[in-house]
Parts: structure tokens; sequence; C-alpha cells
């Protein structure tokens, strides 16, 4: 027959004062723990949340960041009469070749220094290819001018990025006459310009990427496999959506970085709750004895103090998603492995990480509770009565 | 029995509690350490010791932006300039390496020694690379890891150009703070890559420390305007330029130093609690026997410092152990090359220790200075 639960759970009040403060520690493990994870989640999510599924993205083999890919301009005019394209009303094809170049520019406050932005510059297709992306304040660029549109939040985190204002790249100034957003996507990362405008400044004579609207899905299929068997072409052909979600690379040291931290912590947590639960095993060395008199079994006894011990830590668990809580949604911005610009992204506390986060802590309680719990399961009868 | 001894046999009465108090604070203390030290590294990295006289001159757009070639005479001239030499990211994979583990630059062979002197070969692989074209030279770091040897040919598709380019090993080097790039010729590069008339960034070497602000000035000066303007700083101020770019990582590892500081002393100060709870019956027969509540909460202060202690002397002492005689970048994958634990950061985490000490003891002494001894002898816990 099993512990009755409310024993238990009741038991982990008892003692208040070391309860708590176990239960804090194991929450702080799990909020450090969970903090981390959600910035690789953010980090994943706007790469995974970026693209069309229609669109086939056209790269240099072997680079590994759009800014150091170049398609050169006779690769381009052989591609954009390619049959699979999807062309518009006027029947012209959906092709967009765009510049990709990374520019220094200096952080919010001054004394935060410099860091590299992605400016993309864009055709009026690319801007149609790319329906994510959305005006939200001031207007579009003109064409043939300096002028830059910027995302809101790389607005927010550099200097000189609000309308009206002009930021200075080289010799060159562009005046930011609008903010976008990219609901959530790679785009949020990046400042757009007119493509011709961004080759003649930054003296580039080839386009770095092409993004294409494929006229079916097997239509895609077929350009990639034509793209990429020509032997003329040194072009790697992937779907749009595809090429954003393999960009993990910022993302796999956080991770790392987070699950090292969990288990250092975890381990100090899993002595905080092994001292309480020793204790508490202590203090009721008597009521153990009378637990076994009425006639619960060792093993009853055991799974009951592992399960308290859990009960414990768990409650810390879901006390320390609640302190990470206020943190989701909250914006940041570190460099990106993949691009090498800064990315902005939000801390994402997804339900599946508070899960985690909740399993980590009942089995750091569980872990932590074994070995008092057989200490309890243990106690002969006899003594156990008779302790003071 | 001594006080000594008195507290000695306290702190150790339950062994697996002291144990385990010890323990707890020395893990924390480590993850402290080891936090420190990288938030140390990251903001201040490690510096060569010719990094004084160097100065890295790139696209003032950025870092990934090349330069014309042409701008060499040009910097040559400027005074105080001793030697100059083009530096280009190669970005290049190895066999099948999903990423790159070691940084290849191509530069002007001839001025390895005189801008880089900490490299150190034997002449005969300074010779042998400065003479042949294809030769490179590899960090013996990268050496190590891969088993290569001198002679040795290897091959690099680069992420940057469109092209890959074979190499023969010339030398090996050692000495300066990161050995594990690998350098190779610009001239190699162009004829392979066809970036003639490019390089990636100019690194030059100028006379006396007193020429270096001067020097910058020039340079930036001498390439305003024009179609590709510069940015020369010295090459510390190079490198703290990359830590701005990493962005928010400093604040983050900070916030996560404070919430292990503060875990730590909320298990820390519960344990010594529970401890000093346990033996309030004992406590108040020493009231009884007429101890004052100074000398009890000496004897309760005393044993949670030592318990404090003996965790810092483990944690602190295992962090310095392990950072200073393990092998740095085989632990880190390569991230970090050196991983220095300062004498600051050590008395820092100390000081974390002995204040934990002393807060522990406090919730412990106030509920024996107000515990009645006739309540304390009867308490059963």
């Amino acid at each position: 027959m099993a512990l009755p639960l409310k024993y238990n759970f009741r038991n982990v009040f008892v003692r208040w004062r070391a309860t708590v403060a176990t239960i804090l520690g194991v929450a702080l493990v799990v909020a450090v723990f969970v903090l981390v994870q959600s910035l690789a989640a953010g980090l994943e999510k706007a790469s995974r949340n970026t693209g069309d599924a229609r669109n086939v993205m056209i790269v240099r083999k072997g680079a590994t960041a759009e800014s150091s890919s170049q398609v050169t301009r006779e690769q381009f005019k052989t591609i954009k009469y390619l049959p699979q394209i999807a062309r518009d009303a006027k029947d012209q094809p959906l092709v967009s070749a765009d510049v990709v170049i990374l520019i220094s520019l200096p952080r919010h406050r001054a004394t935060n220094g410099e860091a590299n932005v992605l400016v993309r510059g864009i055709t009026p297709v690319g801007m149609q290819l790319r329906p994510q992306v959305a005006l939200v304040d001031g207007r579009w660029f003109a064409p043939g001018k300096r002028e830059a549109v910027v995302s809101s939040r790389i607005g927010e985190r550099f200097a000189n990025c609000q309308i009206g204002e002009t930021f200075k790249t080289g010799g060159h100034e562009f005046t930011v006459v609008g903010l976008m957003e990219g609901g959530g996507s790679a785009f949020d990362s990046e400042i757009w310009v007119d493509a011709d405008e961004a080759r003649s400044v930054f003296d580039r004579e080839n386009y770095s990427s092409v993004l294409v609207r494929a006229a079916s899905p097997a239509g895609a299929q077929e350009l990639i496999s034509r793209i990429e068997s020509d032997k003329r072409f040194p072009l790697r052909a992937v779907m749009e959506v595809k090429y954003y979600s393999e960009q993990t690379r910022t993302a796999v040291p956080i991770k790392v970085l987070g699950n090292l931290l969990g288990t250092a912590m975890s381990i100090g947590a899993i002595f905080a709750a092994m001292n309480t639960m020793y204790a508490s095993v202590g203090a009721r060395t008597r009521e153990i004895g009378t637990l076994r008199v009425l006639g619960y079994r060792r093993r009853t006894v055991l799974a009951g103090f592992v399960l308290e011990g859990a009960m414990l830590a768990g409650i810390g668990g879901l006390i320390g998603c609640l302190f990470a809580l206020p943190m989701h949604g909250y914006s940041t911005g570190m460099m990106s492995f993949d691009t090498w610009g800064e990315v902005a992204f939000q801390f994402r506390i997804t339900p599946w990480l508070a899960v985690k986060g909740v399993v980590f802590s009942l089995v750091i309680g569980a872990v932590g509770s074994f070995l008092p719990a057989i200490r309890a399961s243990r106690l002969p009868v006899i003594a156990a009565l008779k302790a003071v | 029995m001594t006080i000594g001894s008195f507290i000695l046999k306290n702190a150790l009465r339950n062994k697996r509690r002291a144990t385990l108090s010890v323990l707890s604070v020395a893990v924390s203390l480590f993850l402290l350490v080891a936090l420190q030290v990288t938030l140390r590294e990251i903001t201040l990295p490690p510096e060569d010791i010719g990094a004084a006289l160097r100065v890295a001159v790139r696209n003032k757009i950025s870092l990934a932006n090349p330069l014309p070639a042409r701008q060499l005479p040009i910097i040559e001239r400027v005074p105080g300039v001793e030697t100059v030499s083009p530096f280009t990211w190669f970005g290049g994979k190895y066999k099948n390496e999903e990423n790159m583990t070691f940084a290849q630059f191509a530069m002007d062979a001839k001025k390895l020694r005189r801008i880089f002197g900490e490299a150190k070969m034997s002449e005969a692989e300074y010779r042998d690379f400065e003479e042949t074209k294809d030769s490179c030279i590899i960090g013996k770091l990268t050496a190590q890891k891969y088993q290569l040897k001198v002679g040795d040919r290897i091959s690099l598709e680069s992420t940057i150009y469109p092209c890959s380019l074979a190499f023969k090993i010339a030398g090996i080097y050692s000495g300066t703070i990161d050995d594990r790039n690998m350098l190779f010729h610009q001239e190699y590069l162009d004829e392979g890559c066809g970036t003639q008339g490019s390089v990636g960034m100019w690194w030059l070497k100028v006379k006396s420390i007193g020429d270096m602000p001067k020097v910058t000035e020039t340079i930036n000066r001498a390439f305003a305007n024009s179609s590709a303007e510069v940015r020369a700083e010295s090459e510390r101020a190079f490198q703290l330029s990359f830590i701005s770019m990493m962005g928010n990582v400093k604040v983050f590892v900070a916030s996560i130093c404070s919430v292990v500081v503060f875990t730590l002393v909320l298990v820390s100060a519960s344990t010594m609690s529970m401890a000093v709870r346990e033996r309030l019956r004992e406590l108040a027969i020493l009231k009884a026997v007429g101890f004052r509540r100074r000398e009890l909460f000496a004897l309760i202060l005393a044993e949670s410092f030592g318990l404090a202690m003996a965790g810092a002397v483990l944690g602190i002492g295992g962090a310095y152990l392990l950072f200073t005689y393990g092998s740095v970048p085989k632990m880190t994958n390569g991230v970090f090359v050196v991983f220095e634990v300062t004498p600051k950061i050590m008395a820092i985490a100390g000081l974390v220790a002995s204040v934990l000490g002393v807060i522990a003891s406090i919730a412990p002494s106030v509920s024996v200075a107000r515990m009645s001894v006739v309540n304390g002898l009867r308490t059963l816990d």
C-alpha cells in the first residue's frame, strides 16, 4: 500500500525554514537554466521563422554567410529566365538579386562600442518576395537615393537609426526614412537600402544572393536540382525556409553553456536537497517507526521520501519558471556566428522549456532525496520508536 | 577540551552534513571562479608581447570589406611605420569539418619575423617558408590536434573565396598567445583565388610606442574621402572592438554570477541554521552552565566560517589547479586558449566565502539569543 501523498506533501511544509531555502535554491537553478535555454530558443525561433515556403535561395557554394557569397551578373542572367520561376501579372519573373554587406555601426550608448549590422541592398521584387516584412513607420526608400529603412529592433540598439537621422558608413551617408518589422524573423536584424545604390556605394560588381519564387513546389525541386547539377554554376540552391533554419551556429554554444551551468548549479542544489531531506528524516525517526509498525513496507517508505524530495524541488522548479517568466519577450542582441552581424532576438520561454525546467527540478529532488530515503527505509523499527 | 577542538568536534559531528555543506559551497565557488575567469577573458583578451607596437588597419565600413592593395606604398611611407604586411582572412574549412577550428591568414611571409616576432621556429623553417610560395606555417596546437608535421600537405576550402588551396607545411611555430593559426603567402592566395588587387587588412609594426597615436591618425587621414576609408587602431583596440561586437554577453555572465552567489548564500545559511537547530538543546545546556551569548555566537560563527572556508579552499583551489594545469583548449573545445585564474578572482571568491560564513551564522545566532534555557532544554528536534 502506498503512503498517502498528503502525508509527504504536508511534511514538505513542516520545517518551513530549511524547506523554503531549499525550494528557493532549486528555483534559482531552474531559473538560470530556463533563461539561458530561452536565449537559444529565441535565436532558433528567429531563424526558423524566416522565409516563404515558395521561395528558393541561391548562394555561392561553400559560402557560410550571405555576406561572403557571390553570384555573378552572368549567373544571374541565366537564372533569371529559368522556366520554373513564377511570373507576376506583367509576365516578369519573380527574381531578386540582393547585395548583402556588413557595416560597422556605433551602438546606441557610445560606451558600448561598435558592432556589425547586415545591410541588404534589395529590389522591389525582393521586397515582394519577403511578405513577412512590413513598414511600421515612415516610408520605403526611393530608388537611386541614399535612403534606408531600418528594422525597429536594430533602430533601438544602434545610434542614428531613427527616422530622419543619418548614419555614416565608410565615406557614405544614409538617411533613415522608415522603420520596418519582420515579424520575429531574421529580417528583424537588417537594414534595407536600394540594391543599385548599395552596389555603387559599396563598390560591388556582383550580387550576394538571388531569391526566386518557384511556380510550384515541384518546380522548386526541379530548379534546385537544375542549378545544383549545372557545372557552370558554383552555386547552391536551397529552399529559403531551409536556408535560414540551418543557421544554428549561434544557438548551439548557448545551449551547451546552459546545460553546463544547469549541471554545475544542480550539483550544488542536490547537496542542499540532501541536507534538507536528511534533517527531515532525522527529525521524523519516530514517525517513520510508527509508519512501519502500522504496516507500511520499507519500499513504501523509500518511495514516499523520494516523492517528498521530488515534490519539494518540483515546487522550486515551478517557482523558478515563474522567476524566469518576466524575461519572456525581452529583446536582446548579440553577434551571430552565422551572419557575423548583430542579431536582434527575444528571450522565448516556451511551454516545452518550462516543462523541461520542472522535470529538471524533479530530478534534482529525487536524486537529492534518494540517499536520505534509503536511510529512512532502513531504520530498525524498535530503535526508531524509542528515539526521542 | 579546548574551545578550538570543541568547535571542530561540533562541526564534524554530523559528518555527512558537514561534507554536504562544504561540497555545495565548493561547487558554487568553483562555478563562480569559472564564470569570473570567462568574463575576464572575453572582456580583456590575453595579449602578446609584441602587441604594443602593432597596428591593425581595416576597412572603415566593416572588417568584412576588403581593402585595395594599392594602399601599401602609401602606408609604408607614413613616418614611424617600420614594416607593413597584408593580412587576409581565408576562412578555410579543413577536411570535412563542419566549422572552422583554426584561422588562416594570407600575409607577406618575409615580414612575418618583423611583425609577429613571438612566433618561434627554427631558422631552416623560417627560410623554407619565406622561399616556397605554396608553403604555410601552422601553430603547434593545430599541428598536435591534426597530427600534422613539417613536410605534410594540407588542402583547405575557403568559405570566403570560391576556391580551394593546397599547402605544404614549412614550419610549426610556438610561443604566441594562441598557437593555432595558419599563415601563408598572400601571393599564393592572389594567384589561386583571383584576389589580385585586394587584401583583407593591413598589419604593421611601428618603430616605437610613442609613434603609435601619430601613425594611426596619419593612416586614417590618408584615406579619408577615398573609395576605401580605413580604420587604423592598435592591436589592443582592435581586439576590444571584437568584444563590443559580442553584444550583451558581459551583462549576461555578470548576472549569472550574482545568481550563483545568491543561491550559495541561501543554501549555506539554511544548512548552518539546520546544524544549530539540531543542537539547540546542547546550546541551552551551555547557556545554563554559564556560557554567555557572546561566546555562543563566537562558537557558531567559528563553525560556519570554518565550513565556508573549507568549501572555499576546495572550490577555488580546485578551479585554480584545473585551469592552470589542465588543458584549457581541450576542455573548452578551443573557445578559450588561456583561462587564467588571477589572484584578484581568487580573492573575490574568497571574500564571497567569508561573507557567506558570517551571514550563515546570523540566523542561528539570533535564535540562540532569543531562546530561553528552559525552552531550549525541552526541544526535542
